[in-house]
């Protein structure tokens, strides 16, 4: 068994394990034609009706599944590329959620406040979201590196500062529509149009921007990872920070950057939603991506294409999730497919051991695997 | 001044054995070498077996249904960490992610996206003889879970610290291999602290469901386990620690809700977002002073392999 297949199979047949759980609970709690029926709509719902289409329908049927599951699938890929990366420094990020909310806010304050030229507008937004979840992120690195704190509870930490901050403070008062006013509105001010992300197929599609943006991303920053010196010694420092410090290796310099890049990503995700769908901070992020970012991640094998490929499948399962509830099957069920699927992962080393009893009868069980590249908390 | 302070002190017994339970459960089986992050997963479903257990039996033996859930989710985690040496922050992390769509999708389909139906509350124990007495009133009107919270933390210390037991589960969170030359089973001893501490946080979730509120709803615990995860690691890895942790952190809960509800002219001057914002930020504070890098049992996170070494 090559060493490609070993590190990807697992996931794959995770994912297919996950799906085949979800479908026997919907056939236990209804029947099995409801099951394949729910599954269907969810494919319809997120890569579009091609039987109708093909039957003479309109193009909208793909377009508009397709843009829903790209939008979803780029802010996915965000947060699971912020998570992806602190896991290449040997960091543990579950403050994705925050470091996305103080992103948004600040996209959504840019975006609203400032008056510039289209380009120049976006680029600012998305640039003050970048800074802003990075210096967020920073907190947590700093205290790390300075005074020991774990990056789990500091990031968790962070996560209610930024909600407590954010939602229960700036856009409901000082930062709220008509702030002052008698208006009662939630969330910021929209942002001028010049700060939107363009459509990329007009009306035909939400399909906007940030999916080609998260996809030109993911491929830089797997360059870096995998081509550059600074990526290489980045990864070094999270596979043992006492053999790259002994190697001259600027171990802090290397952690405070990849904190910094993950806490970028979680502020971009946050800056796609403000400034491709929602026109503004709402009142609240609504659903926690941070910790979807978490599972993608992982499912991904926290490599830059794996986390692309892992974001692109759960937005199209997301995006089609909403189409299952016209069999009155449950929405969420996509999220409990994409968690029994990180359970599944988690079971990575049982995997293996049934492959190698399958595949390879006769390799003589040498060394105890790997384990997978993921930090010890 | 004293009935504030009353009222304060009796909304931090409120939340308090939810905490409790939860940081005494993740130091149990973080003690013994397994990092626990799914401590949020199992109070969530603890709290939701409770409630629904509690619905058809009485109240009580519901407690002790949210109990077994969470030493079932538990044992998942052990199978993965202990037996199958994975990822512990990983496993940990998706039991929390499958608590958390499952519960969702479980609560409406069989009650409704609100909560399910309200049950009996556990009862609660009204003492006559300190109602007279200032500040300790606020002791009153409590369910046994307070009472029990308020205790177990000290016998846990006895365990750990004064029996053969305690030991072996201290040596087996520091140096597992010292443990294997005894004679003893590494795996046996994790399994224990793992399923054990699972038990505590399922129990710690069915106070939210049983004690504190009188039903399940979508949101709980709502960060309640990554709370109680903080305070762990706040509190040293100690059950004494888990304990002056939880309070801690119960207060600033109560401190929160009281100063939002009795004093409304101070959130003109302080924001409200602020004040919700403040205990987190003073955990982070006092993290960064206390420098707990040395506290943490020495195998923590760490797979133990009978081969290696």
């Amino acid at each position: 068994m090559g060493d490609r297949l070993r590190a990807v199979l697992p996931s794959v047949l995770s994912v297919f394990l996950a799906l085949a759980v979800c479908w026997v609970f919907i056939a236990l709690t209804r029947d099995a034609e409801t099951a394949t029926g729910a599954y269907l709509h969810m494919l319809r719902g997120g890569l579009g009706d091609w039987a109708a289409y093909l039957d003479g329908g309109r193009v909208t049927l793909l377009t508009r599944p397709l843009g829903e599951a790209t939008i979803k699938a780029a802010l996915l890929l965000f947060t699971g590329l912020s998570v992806a990366v602190a896991f290449k420094v040997g960091l543990f990020n579950i403050g994705a959620q925050g470091q996305m909310l103080v992103g948004a806010l600040a996209a959504a304050v840019v975006g609203a406040q400032l008056a510039l030229p289209s380009a120049l507008h976006i680029l600012a937004a998305l640039l003050a979201a970048g800074v802003a979840g990075g210096l967020w992120a920073l907190i947590a690195a700093v205290l790390k590196l300075t005074r020991g704190v774990h990056e789990v509870i500091s990031t968790i930490m962070l996560n209610w500062v930024a909600v407590s901050l954010v939602d229960n403070w700036l856009a409901v008062g000082p930062l709220r529509a008509g702030a002052g006013t008698n208006l009662s509105t939630t969330g910021t001010a929209e942002i001028a149009t010049s700060a939107q992300l363009p459509r990329l197929m007009g009306e035909m599609s939400r399909l906007h921007l940030g999916f080609p943006l998260a996809l030109a991303v993911a491929l830089a920053i797997w360059v870096w990872l995998a081509r550059l010196r600074q990526g290489f010694e980045t990864r070094a420092v999270g596979l043992g920070p006492e053999a790259a410090r002994a190697a001259g290796i600027p171990v802090a310099r290397r952690t405070l950057e990849a904190m910094g890049l993950a806490g970028a990503l979680a502020g971009l995700a946050g800056a796609v939603l403000v400034l491709g769908t929602e026109f503004r901070y709402p009142g609240s992020l609504g659903a926690p991506y941070g910790f979807d970012g978490i599972a993608i991640s992982l499912i991904g094998g926290n490599h830059p294409l794996g986390v692309a490929l892992s974001a692109l499948f759960f937005g199209v399962l997301r995006a089609g999730g909403t189409r299952m509830q016209l069999l009155g099957v449950h929405k969420s069920y996509p999220e409990l497919i994409q968690g029994l699927a990180l359970l599944f992962v988690a079971g990575r080393m049982v995997w293996l051991a049934l492959l190698r009893r399958r595949v390879v009868p006769t390799a003589p069980n040498k060394q105890p695997e790997p384990s997978p590249e993921v930090p010890r908390a | 001044m004293l009935e504030i302070l009353e009222a304060l002190l009796a909304s931090t017994l409120e939340y308090f054995p939810a905490l409790l339970f939860g940081a005494l459960g993740a130091t149990l089986s973080e003690r013994s070498g397994v990092v626990n992050v799914g401590v949020e997963g199992m109070m969530r479903a603890g709290a939701f077996c409770a409630a629904v257990a509690a619905i058809t039996v009485p109240t009580p033996l519901g407690v002790l249904v949210g109990m077994l859930a969470g030493g079932a989710m538990a044992a998942v985690h052990g199978y993965l960490s202990i037996r199958w040496r994975s990822d512990q922050v990983v496993s940990g992390m998706a039991l929390n992610l499958v608590a958390l769509a499952g519960g969702t999708y479980l609560l409406e389909a069989l009650y409704g996206p609100n909560g399910t139906p309200p049950i009996q509350q556990l009862t609660r124990w009204h003492l006559s003889f300190l109602s007279h007495v200032p500040l300790l009133r606020a002791f009153s009107g409590h369910s046994a879970l307070t009472w029990i919270a308020l205790t177990l933390p000290f016998a846990f210390h006895l365990m750990l610290y004064r029996t053969p037991l305690g030991l072996r589960l201290r040596a087996v969170g520091d140096k597992p291999h010292a443990v294997a030359t005894l004679g003893l089973s590494v795996p046996g001893l994790r399994w224990l602290a793992v399923v054990g501490g699972g038990m505590l946080a399922g129990l710690g979730g069915a106070a939210l469901s049983t004690a504190v509120l009188d039903r399940f709803e979508q949101h709980t615990p709502a960060g309640l386990g990554f709370m109680a995860l903080a305070a762990t690691v706040f509190g040293r890895w100690t059950p004494l620690g888990a304990f002056f942790a939880s309070l801690f952190f119960a207060a600033g809960n109560a401190l929160r809700i009281g100063l939002a509800s009795s004093a409304p002219g101070l959130a003109e001057v302080v924001p409200q977002g602020f004040l919700l914002a403040l205990p987190y930020l003073l955990t982070l504070v006092l993290l960064a002073f206390q420098g707990q890098r040395t506290h943490a049992p020495a195998a923590l996170g760490t797979p133990y392999e009978q081969e290696s070494r």
